[in-house]
């Protein structure tokens, strides 16, 4: 099953310049389950598509909302020289393919 | 008497403290305050009305530049609309990270049109503004004792970067709040502040609890982000004690359980802890209970208080000037071809306009419709039907990056390349001229915690009376 068929929010978006965020919120509690048990969505996997070292990615699941919080460091400071997103909120794209 | 001393008065009952009503005007002013939906907040009688102005989420040329991110007529129609509602009613006004990065030009810019609103509208009221621009030796020595360390992917921060830094600011807490109001301030303009700091200042010298305290203030510094659907129309917090209530002023914008559960995500790099100058606020205990379809009611957050005082400091430092060309194609051959025609230009560009600075200039290109976004290791398949091609060039000085790009353009329009069959030019221009100068560049060199001995040295108040 794609990841997108499973969430209802799928977004990114700077915490501070350093720091990338990805918000995945599901409907219930069964696909947010399916989610945090899913291989393509840990720290390794999450730190291949994003080109940064495994131990800079933290996955944070978050019950309340039915949602998962990843951080993880920018590779380019939010508007550094060759940046390509200053709030860093079209950086989700990788995760609109991902295979659960 | 002061406003805190006015509150506690006023708020006093048999039980304990009554509810607090905190209404926040804004999570970014001078982006437009509705103007029904201000008004409906002030029927309800707040205690506080509060608004943030800026963030750090803009980028480097704010802080750096000392130039607001909002339009002048807009800012001053919102600062007008929230200075109306709050002397009206009498109570104070709190807004922080003044004229968006709350460095001084940011600061002195948002002082100004406050005082020409009240000139113009005969309003008379004690102003209060906090300074949070960091005394650069206080960091440099901080620095030489090991109390400065970076947050997230940065490097360390050195004594050059704190001397190079156009502007450098710390992030308030509410201590410096309190001291305005404790002052005799009716309107207190913050410089770079906590955004909860606007909203927990007064709950928290009042004496309600600093867990519910912060939780709420962190929540409606958003306004009806919140809610369901989001947006950005005033939100009102009824703070009850142990709980608060959310409820937005837009009665089409529902603060839900799940919505407001959620919002801890945003934009939080943990959505359990808030680390705070004074302490951090912990919400893994948070429950939420709908009151009715619109209202939600929270309770269960805890505050730590720090063991040691820190601050937030920012910084950004000019890096040279920039041009940028804007151009695009729709020919397949240039599309395949694209990364080595820029190779080959910049090549050329090189030979031809040496750069004049003792460092080379600085060439980025961004290829919308291939990786313009996001660093895809592999371009798309197929390839697009057309791409944009944004070249941006970053020089010593104004002439020489428009010059870089006036060359570049034209080079890139005629670049021959094996296959080509457009020989009548490259690409496709949606004006000219497609060389644009885009201004001073700037990068973000200091986004540190410094810890400190003392936070009221660093945010001096002034008070003027209007």
């Amino acid at each position: 099953m794609k990841l997108t068929e499973l969430a209802r929010v799928i977004r990114s978006k700077n915490a501070g310049p350093t720091t990338l965020t990805l918000d995945l919120m599901f409907h219930d509690r069964s696909g947010f389950d399916r989610a945090c048990a899913a291989p393509a969505l840990s720290a390794s996997a999450i730190a291949g598509l994003y080109g940064v070292p495994v131990e800079r990615v933290q996955i944070l699941p978050y019950p309340p909302a039915f949602a998962i919080k990843i951080a993880l460091d920018r590779r380019v400071i939010a508007g550094d020289p060759g940046d390509r997103d200053v709030y860093g909120a079209q950086q989700h794209g990788p995760l609109l393919e991902l295979e659960l | 008497m002061n406003a805190i001393d006015r509150l506690a008065q006023e708020l006093a009952g048999p039980g304990g403290l009554k509810p607090l009503r905190v209404l926040a005007a804004s999570g970014q002013l001078g982006y437009g305050v509705p103007e029904p939906t201000l008004a409906a907040g002030l029927a309800r009688k707040p205690h506080v009305l509060g608004a943030d102005m800026g963030s750090i989420d803009p980028g480097p040329a704010y802080l750096g530049g000392g130039i607001m991110g909002t339009s002048p007529a807009v800012t001053r129609a919102d600062l007008t609309k929230v200075l109306r509602g709050a002397r009206a009613l009498n109570i104070p006004l709190l807004i922080g990270t003044a004229g968006t990065a709350g460095a001084r030009p940011h600061l002195e810019a948002t002082l100004q049109i406050v005082r020409d609103i009240a000139r113009a509208e005969g309003m008379h009221f004690r102003l209060a503004s906090i300074r949070a621009d960091m005394p650069r030796d206080l960091v440099k020595a901080a620095i030489r004792a090991g109390r400065v360390q970076p947050i997230g992917a940065i490097g360390d921060l050195t004594t050059a970067d704190v001397d190079q830094a156009a502007h450098l600011v710390g992030q308030m807490g509410i201590e410096a709040f309190q001291r305005a109001l404790r002052a005799d301030a009716d309107v207190v303009i913050a410089g770079r502040a906590c955004d909860t700091a606007v909203f927990a200042a007064i709950p928290a010298a009042l004496g309600y609890p600093m867990g519910p305290t912060m939780h709420m203030s962190k929540i409606i510094e958003c306004c009806s982000i919140c809610c369901v659907p989001g947006g950005r129309d005033p939100l009102l917090g009824t703070l009850e004690g142990e709980s608060f209530i959310l409820d937005s002023m837009n009665s089409e914008r529902h603060a839900t359980p799940m919505s407001v559960a959620a919002h801890s995500l945003y934009e939080q790099s943990d959505p359990y802890v808030v680390r705070e100058p004074e302490g951090s606020l912990l919400v893994d205990a948070a429950r939420y209970e709908a009151l009715d379809a619109h209202r939600t009611r929270v309770s269960g957050a805890r505050w730590e208080p720090a063991q040691q005082l820190s601050v937030k400091i920012e910084g950004a430092v000019r890096i040279g000037e920039r041009a940028v060309v804007l151009a695009a194609s729709a020919d397949p051959r240039v599309i395949a071809n694209i990364d080595a025609i820029l190779a080959g230009v910049e090549k050329t560009v090189r030979e031809l306009a040496p750069h004049s600075g003792s460092e080379p200039y600085r060439l980025h290109y961004r290829v919308y419709g291939i990786d313009g976004v996001f660093d895809w290791k592999r371009a798309p398949e197929p390839l697009p039907r057309e791409i944009f091609i944004l070249v941006e060039c970053i020089a010593a000085s104004a002439d020489e990056a428009k010059s870089v790009a006036t060359v570049f353009k034209q080079y890139m329009l005629h670049h021959g390349f094996p296959g080509r069959l457009s020989t009548g030019g490259n690409l496709a221009f949606p004006f000219t001229p497609p060389e644009l100068a885009a201004g001073t560049a700037y990068r973000f060199n200091a986004y540190h915690v410094m810890d400190v001995d003392a936070l009221e040295p660093l945010f001096p108040v002034e008070i003027e009376t209007l």
